[in-house]
């Protein structure tokens, strides 16, 4: 995962877009980007042209709970780095031009407001972030390493932080930060350069602590207009408060009975902009006592009439179709220093739609009694944006899945990739499990081709049994080989557990202990006793947990009644017990054999049995509550699963070391287990459809086609030369494929060949053969080739190489550090179109930019892509059968005409032309990366 | 998710039978969002406010009317360590502690220096995320029309997460290193000022305020003893050892000693109903969520 593999995710969205229910906003300083923060965990980056119109472009992922805030943290405008903070403190450092993770923390408390500042110290200028939540200090966090520096303490009465300003004055050279406390006690704390010099860790003390009595304080704002009024927003007043020493009160607006007010800010130095929890906002003009450039400024002071509401300019309703809506709406108010000076109020709910009002300068020119209605400026929804969509952002087994008379395909609610075999098992919410493999669904959703032309393409099979929606399928064998390798174990919302064979399609048993749906299929560890071995262990949603045996084919043990949803399954198999953690933090402790509660403990305890589990036995960690939302997790299991395999992999060796001399055992080996292509199935939320991210793991992916041509039965092709010849031009592309592969490659070849002596029948298990590491090669080059750029090349490309043109430009990722990822939205390509266009000056359409799309994003993702491409082309060029052509039409036999060619082709005639093209293509790739540079 | 909306002319492969159900079962869910829900917030605002109340929130400038209680910490068993703790609100205004050290017989006696006051912060996190969850609780009134169940359960997370964090910063105090707990301010509180070789921690555990006592010995700089610092933890144990200022110091005795602190147990009781509540009213949304979200194939 991490380090020099390089690994490069596409994406199969789906038509349905992700559930994002926004919690915080944040609009980058040159208006050009919009971040959005959801409940779920994700980062949207929405792209926003100078006319205001908005595109969602990629989506961030790596928190494992709600983001609390987000904030810029770098001053430049040549890199644009923002902040993000979760609920369960973690916090993210991000590019939000390619959606790289740059750095990643943990703390123990959550922060929920963050303050970027720029510190100078004499020339040098260092970001610093100012953090409060839920702690009574405000911690200075370094912007670059995420380090807490030092804090910000108060002496009197401390408590937690509300809402906080800096306020920078041109005045006094000083900065300062003004904060308010939940009991309502006013702060300022005053950071100078002396402060930043300071590295010992020596808190620093408020200079001035003033109780204001506001209760609830929703958020403070500085007047950076007049620089000398604070406007203090509280749910049921808002008050504008001078701040030059005193903090007077100058104004105070109470707020209709039935609404709260959320926020404030000023908009110019006598208007301000308030907004209320339902997504209402007004527009203020500021009477004379509050303003600082008037004779009446301050007349006021200390007799302010509480009834008296300053004149209201402007209104902003709430949205009619508010209905929809699960949770309050986030209101902010951004203003742009540069042009084209936007005032923009930004609005995000939980349907994941951004709204969008340009606030004027001008007053309205008549004064009326009734405030002016704002119209909104523009407003777009995930959904909105996935459905205008063409061609529409296609789902894994789209085709398979479209209903005569539906407009919409059936959804994909639960799937695992199985990697021996190359094939996809789909749960479906009608109730029906698809197999399919996945390179060559991919292909069909993916890329153009006759394929397109065919019906009930790719061979797939269909196992019927649950009466509703799937929500879990798990192939035990691929965790462990103890289980047998035709079980397939599926739960449903039906409260069933069905066991199918996998080869046959046949039902093999239903398991009905639940009563509720299953939510979990879990295999048990390795060193529990042979009864629990031969088990997968359900979790429902009634807050039971069942050991089933496959074996016994019924229910061992069924833990029920648990108060609380169950959040995590951990295992102590040498005491048999099976550990129960629910979410509210208790742990019940189950005895395997007998189904006797051992135990049920709350605090400290419980946390110290979960963690001697771990120690236990780290491998066995599997929190369930978001399993399928939290990549990171799916990433650890994913890179665990490869860990195992490279571990099995040693273990094949010795066996395989073992049978040469003792060959009676055949059976027990399994085959090299197929791991260029990954294919997750992810979620953003629980109740979202599945998306599909395929993983191609580039050098595993040449040692796969390397080991194959290898393997090829012409003995003059073993010879070392031609590995080392295929291996020089692997080395000449990408220097981070080192002297190591070409060693993993004669092993895994001696050892296939090996393996290929030993069981030629296993292999005849799956539905169809087909050359599962040539179809990956051809996906991959396909949407890796930069179509368009030269049509003599693509030309080339089609016919002779066999590669397929995207139907549209393909959804990349980018893997950065600790499992953070950033997937492109199907709907970058809108923004790239009007970015392409603008720039060119000519009207584009969407084909003219199917291959540019990965060019134009970012410049790590293109780097890492023509890497990749390079390398992969080399190796091909290496290969004797370099063209995906054969490959292709051994499968269409139904083709009219017939195929001319014979299916393995003379060595020599392909490659010699597509070798100079592949080279153009490499100078051309090079090129471009020049460019980019 | 849940949308009540949906009308029974969407279903038309449905059988009678069953379109009566759906429409008995879709009255039934309307109730639940209309009465129900609204009685179920309504109890779980008595019982946090009942909760709250029990914190009593500070007013700024009023402090000192908060009410003093006094708590006597000590053990049946041993008699090494007793002491006298005034809480008032969510600060220790007074300690008195008697430490017996067994080698000399000899009494050590320590109060707080008048001027310091020890802030448990453990109560303050507790007090603020109950209030935030009252907090948003008091936003959905009754006059408030739920429509769909994802919003009641949007609303439950986010209430129970306040709840499981309170409840949770009360059952699992802080874990600190030897080093950390040496260094906090807690050990400049004291007068006379604490010897070097004795270290208290101060911590809330469910119910009960805590106090233990550390006596360390200083490891001779050649030690031929395995020197291994230990990790963080609530209560370490003798033989724990650590590095400070390049000495290196043994756990050698831990007293600890414990007191129930009546109120704190009252809001943890408060804390646990009100979260089964929460929960009871997801699981009774959850019923009908398949039942919304069938859609017939």
């Amino acid at each position: 995962m991490s380090g020099n593999n390089l690994v490069l995710p596409i994406v199969l969205w789906g038509r349905t877009a992700p559930t994002h229910c926004i919690s915080s906003l944040l609009v980058m300083d040159d208006f050009t980007t919009i971040i959005t923060g959801c409940h779920d965990g994700q980062i949207c980056l929405w792209d926003m042209t100078p006319e205001l119109q908005i595109c969602p472009r990629a989506m961030l992922f790596g928190h494992t709970a709600s983001i609390t805030c987000l904030s810029k943290a770098s001053a430049s405008s040549d890199k644009q780095y923002i902040v993000s903070a979760s609920e369960s403190g973690e916090m993210c450092l991000w590019d939000v031009n390619d959606g790289r993770c740059i750095e990643f923390t943990k703390l123990a408390c959550a922060h929920t407001g963050i303050q970027f500042y720029l510190f100078t110290i004499g020339t040098q200028k260092e970001g610093r972030l100012l953090c409060n939540g839920h702690y009574p200090e405000i911690l200075v966090v370094d912007a670059t390493s995420l380090e807490v520096l030092y804090s910000l303490v108060s002496k009197i009465s401390p408590d937690w932080i509300s809402s906080m300003s800096i306020i920078r004055s041109h005045r006094t050279q000083e900065d300062t930060v003004v904060a308010v406390s939940v009991t309502g006690i006013l702060k300022v704390w005053m950071i100078t350069a002396e402060v930043s010099k300071m590295q010992d860790l020596d808190p620093i003390f408020e200079e001035e602590s003033k109780p204001i009595y506001c209760q609830g304080c929703q958020s403070i704002s500085f007047c950076s207009f007049t620089q000398s009024s604070l406007l203090v927003v509280c749910s049921k007043y808002w008050r504008v408060v001078f701040d030059a020493g005193d903090y007077s009160l100058l104004c105070s607006v109470p707020s209709d009975s039935d609404q709260s007010w959320t926020g404030g800010e000023f908009i110019s130095a006598d208007k301000v902009i308030i907004w209320t929890e339902d997504g209402c906002s007004y527009i203020y003009k500021l009477p004379a006592s509050c303003q600082s450039a008037s004779e009446h400024f301050r007349s006021d002071v200390g007799r302010t009439k509480e009834g008296s509401i300053p004149p209201l300019i402007y209104s902003i309703a709430e949205r009619s179709d508010k209905q929809l809506l699960i949770c309050p709406p986030v209101t902010r108010f951004f203003f742009g220093r540069r042009e084209p000076f936007h005032k923009l109020l930004i609005q995000g709910d939980s349907a994941g739609r951004l709204s969008l009002w340009s606030v004027p300068d001008a007053t309205p020119p008549q004064p009326t009694t009734t405030p002016t209605e704002l119209q909104m400026s523009s407003t777009i929804s995930l959904q909105e944006a996935f459905d205008k969509l063409t061609p529409v952002s296609s789902g894994i087994i789209d085709q398979l899945s479209v209903l005569p008379n539906k407009q919409l395909p059936i959804k994909v609610t639960a799937s695992v990739y199985i990697p021996s075999q190359g094939r996809l098992v789909c749960g479906r919410e009608d109730g029906s499990i698809v197999l399919v493999p996945a390179t060559q669904t991919a292909i069909v959703q993916l890329l153009q081709g006759e394929h397109m032309l065919r019906r009930g393409w790719p061979p797939h099979r269909t196992l019927r049994g649950h009466r509703n929606k799937v929500t879990c399928v798990l192939y035990p064998y691929q965790v462990s080989p103890r289980y047998d390798q035709r079980s397939l174990v599926s739960g449903g919302v039906d409260f069933s557990v069905i066991v199918w064979d996998i080869f046959t399609g046949e039902m093999k048993h239903i398991f009905c202990v639940h009563g509720g749906e299953i939510s979990q299929l879990i295999v048990p560890p390795e060193n529990c006793s042979t009864r629990v071995q031969h088990c997968v262990c359900s979790v429902a949603s009634d807050h039971s947990v069942g050991l089933l045996s496959l074996r016994e084919r019924k229910c061992i043990m069924l833990a029920s009644r648990h108060l609380f949803p169950i959040q995590v399954i951990k295992w102590r198999p040498a005491d048999d017990y099976l550990v129960v953690g629910c979410s509210d933090g208790s742990v019940y402790v189950w005895q395997m054999d007998t189904g006797a509660l051992d135990r049920c403990v709350m605090g400290i305890t419980a946390v110290e049995i979960l963690n001697a589990c771990d120690e236990l036995a780290p491998a066995t960690v599997d929190a369930l509550s978001h399993s399928a939302v939290n990549l990171k997790q799916a990433m650890t299991r994913r890179s665990l699963a490869a860990l195992k395999n490279m571990a099995q992999h040693k273990l094949q060796t010795l066996a395989t070391n073992l049978l040469a001399a003792d060959n009676a055992d055949k059976g027990n080996l399994p085959k090299y287990s197929h791991n260029a292509l990954v294919v997750q199935a992810m979620k953003t939320n629980l109740t979202d459809p599945d998306m599909h991210v395929l993983f191609f793991d580039v050098e595993a992916l040449i040692i796969q086609l390397l080991t194959e041509e290898a393997q090829r039965p012409n003995p003059t092709l073993v010879s070392p030369e031609t590995l080392q010849k295929s291996q020089a031009g692997a080395d000449k592309g990408g220097s981070f494929l080192a002297n190591k592969i070409f060693k993993q490659v004669k092993e895994t070849m001696k050892e296939t060949i090996k393996e290929h002596l030993l069981d030629e029948k296993s292999k005849s298990l799956s539905l169809l053969e087909y050359n599962l590491t040539m179809d990956t090669a051809k996906l991959f080059m396909s949407c890796l080739h930069a179509w368009g750029l030269n049509e003599q090349l693509d030309g080339i490309c089609l016919e002779r190489l066999g590669m397929l043109r995207p139907h549209c430009p393909i959804s990349f990722g980018l893997i950065s550090r600790g499992g953070h990822m950033s997937l492109m939205l199907p709907t970058f390509k809108e923004s790239l179109l009007r970015q392409l266009s603008l720039a060119t000056g000519l009207k584009l359409a969407l084909s003219d930019i199917v291959g540019k799309g990965t060019y134009g994003v970012s410049r790590a993702v293109t780097t890492q892509h023509l890497l990749s491409a390079i390398s992969l082309a080399n190796t091909l060029m290496g290969m004797t059968n370099a063209t995906f052509v054969g490959e292709h039409m051994k499968k269409a036999p139904a083709r009219p005409g017939g195929t001319p060619e014979s299916p393995r082709r003379t060595p020599a005639a392909p490659p010699q032309p597509s070798n100079p093209a592949l080279q153009a293509q490499i100078k051309q790739g090079e090129d471009l990366t020049s460019c980019h540079h | 998710m849940l949308h009540p909306q949906r009308s029974l002319s969407e279903l038309p492969k449905m059988s009678a039978a069953s379109q009566v159900e759906r429409a008995v079962l879709e009255e039934e869910f309307n109730w639940l969002l209309k009465e129900e829900v609204h009685a179920v917030l309504k109890q779980l605002q008595e019982i946090l406010k009942e909760a709250s109340r029990r914190f009593s929130m500070p007013t700024p400038g009023l402090e000192s009317q908060q009410k003093q209680e006094n708590f006597i910490l000590g053990s049946s068993t041993m008699d090494q360590v007793k002491g006298v703790l005034t809480l008032q609100g969510e600060a220790l205004t007074q300690a008195d502690i008697n430490l017996k050290v067994a080698k000399s017989s000899q009494v050590l006696h320590f109060q707080f220096r008048e001027d310091k006051q020890w802030k448990l912060q453990q109560i303050q996190d507790a007090r603020n995320h109950v209030n935030q969850a009252l907090l948003l609780l008091s936003s959905r009134d009754d006059t408030y029309q739920f429509k769909t169940g994802a919003e009641v359960n949007k609303l439950m997370d986010a209430v129970m997460l306040q709840l499981t964090r309170a409840r949770n910063r009360l059952t699992t105090p802080a874990s600190l290193t030897l080093p950390e707990l040496a260094t906090s301010g807690l050990m400049k509180m004291f007068t006379p000022p604490m010897p070097g070789d004795v270290m208290v921690n101060f911590y809330i555990n469910l119910s009960k305020l805590c106090l233990t006592v550390y006596q360390l010995h200083v490891l001779p700089p050649n030690t031929t003893k395995n020197f291994k610092p230990t990790g963080s933890s609530v209560l370490h144990n003798p033989g724990a050892m650590f590095e400070l200022n390049n000495n290196r110091f043994e756990v050698s005795h831990v007293h600890k000693v414990e007191c129930v602190v009546p109120w704190l147990s009252d809001t943890l009781v408060f804390f646990t109903i009100s979260l089964q509540l929460c929960q009871q009213l997801k699981d009774k949304i959850s019923v009908f969520s398949s039942f919304w979200n069938y859609r017939p194939f």
